[in-house]
């Protein structure tokens, strides 16, 4: 089997077992983003040079039974918002197009520590905002299932790559569904942790209240290990929480049956834009899960828009405040979509700030008390399948995707695909868990994802 | 704020509040910040609503946090 379709833990055993080498895994990967990547443009910086080193250390090691950890010798990517020593980190934009980092962001540091190979740096929305953008410095990424259709972002080049088969992991960040986004346009697995649980020290900040770092991946086992490498308590974070390590794989294949799950069917049914084949897939997803056994209910939560307004406010607030100097000094260095959507900010008062802040607090205590009762809930991701990049409008003002209450909230939460649309675009939902809950809501995703084995298919490029 | 401006109130407050911000918009830019303008204006007024002294939001700042990295 082409090793793109091989998990990083069986890819952990053969390199263990002496049956492959890093080197001559991280040679393939470099020969499908030569032949590929062209197509799909999910990176911006590729490092093959030192990818080949760490690929050569890593071997070096194993021959030594020297074992850091389930990534050691694995390829995996950036987004480009990780700070990487020596390598550039642009954001995807000119503010930053020659920005060399001297230090690893956290993440960085945890793959590099374990021995994992790093491939390049990412596409993104420019500073995780802005996109998909064509008057930037670099193109951006498209959807390998149908490369005139937006792969999602802003982990866009995360999305794409995935999905490609470049790697099988590649780290994106989540602060209104920038993992779950990507993932569900190019149907991928995206986790977005529970806030706090992975470091986002030395990751280029859009909004230090909802900011995430999590996986894309292609199956929900590599999500898990790549998880038990960044998960960890950073003091220099002061979002970061101390806390015991969640147990990620330990219950991945255990069965779902008797599990409790809601579903805030209001969210979605009946929102604007939402395509009948994302219902039904929905549906058929609800039917899946009730065949293992779970018991699955609709529930009710607070409306949708109010947790969609709440995030936007405090994310737009932060983002200004972060780039208030650069919109005054040199405004037409950004992109005009990072201009439209950062510059809101500007228009939103103390006041309005503070009432978001309270009412997250509430949303976040209204989503907790259900799932006191609840094992997870599950909920569409994105309303329709990926839009053609002819049909982006700048100034759109409905977002399609489902995403930022639980960037308000905090909780884990999963996108999973659940199906293709008549076109052959992904399709997908998210899987929501009680804090600090990772393991349940990857076990959910793990019995669904050997159900249905979506993941058996590859986009054809 | 008005909850309820016309068109030329809410065409004032967004020129006061893009100068207060510095913002010097490029003329064929200004359409597309309005339209966004707007739009957030009106997601504002969702947020406006009456709460209690329990929806209060200093559970954010935890001291522990602020004080753990010095």
């Amino acid at each position: 089997m082409a090793y793109e379709n091989l998990p990083i833990a069986e890819l952990g055993r053969q390199l263990r077992a002496g049956e492959v080498t890093s080197k001559a895994l991280t040679e393939d990967a470099l020969t499908r983003i030569a032949a590929i990547d062209p197509k799909i443009n999910a990176f911006i910086t590729l490092t093959a040079d030192s990818a080949l080193a760490d690929a050569a250390a890593a071997d070096a090691a194993f021959a030594q039974g020297i074992d850091h950890g389930p990534m050691q010798g694995i390829p995996h990517a950036l987004k480009d918002i990780y700070d990487t020593a020596g390598i550039r980190t642009t954001c995807h934009s000119k503010l930053r197009e020659h920005n060399v980092p001297a230090t690893d962001s956290v993440v960085a540091a945890k793959f590099k520590a374990q021995g994992a190979v790093m491939l390049g740096k990412l596409s993104t929305h420019e500073f995780a905002l802005g996109g998909p953008s064509f008057d930037l410095p670099f193109p951006p990424a498209r959807n390998p299932w149908n490369t005139d259709h937006i792969p999602g972002g802003s982990s866009s080049g995360s999305g794409a790559a995935v999905a490609a088969g470049l790697v099988r992991m590649a780290m994106g960040s989540d602060t209104g569904g920038s993992i779950r986004g990507p993932a569900a346009y190019c149907g991928t697995i995206g986790l977005k942790p529970t806030y706090g649980l992975v470091s986002r020290r030395g990751i280029f900040p859009l909004s230090f209240a909802l900011d995430h770092a999590g996986p894309l991946a292609w199956t929900v086992e590599d999500a898990a290990i790549a998880m038990e490498v960044i998960t960890g308590y950073d003091p220099r974070d002061p979002g970061s929480a101390d806390v015991p390590t969640p147990d990620f794989r330990g219950k991945l294949h255990d069965s779902v049956k008797g599990l409790r799950i809601g579903v805030p069917r209001h969210f979605f049914a009946g929102a604007p834009g939402l395509s009948l084949e994302v219902l039904a897939a929905f549906d058929a997803a609800v039917d899946t899960l009730k065949q293992l056994g779970a018991i699955v209910e609709d529930i009710e939560l607070p409306d949708y828009d109010i947790f969609s307004f709440c995030g936007r406010v405090i994310m737009l607030c932060e983002a200004f405040a972060i780039h208030e100097q650069d919109f005054r000094s040199r405004p037409l260095d950004f992109g005009l979509l990072t201009y439209l959507r950062m510059t809101m900010g500007a228009f939103i008062t103390a006041a309005d700030l503070t009432q978001a802040h309270r009412t997250r607090r509430q949303l976040s205590e209204a989503v907790t008390t259900r799932l006191a009762s609840y094992d997870a809930l599950i909920c569409a991701t994105a309303l329709a399948p990926a839009a053609a990049f002819a049909d982006m409008q700048p100034a759109a003002s409905n977002w399609p995707m489902q995403t930022m209450p639980f960037n308000v909230t905090g909780h884990p939460a999963l996108a999973i695909p659940t199906g293709f649309s008549a076109t052959g675009l992904p399709l997908g939902m998210q899987i929501v868990g009680r804090a600090f809950d990772e393991g349940t809501v990857l076990r959910i995703g793990a019995a669904f994802e050997a159900a249905t084995k979506l993941h058996e298919k590859r986009p054809i490029l | 704020m008005s909850a309820d401006p016309n068109e030329a109130a809410l065409a004032l407050e967004f020129d006061v509040f893009a100068k207060r911000a510095g913002l010097a918009i490029a003329a064929d830019r200004v359409e597309l910040v309005y339209a966004g303008f707007k739009e957030m204006r009106r997601m504002l007024e969702l947020l406006r609503q009456p709460r209690t002294a329990a929806n209060e939001p200093a559970g954010f700042l935890d001291m522990r946090s602020v004080n753990r990295g010095l």
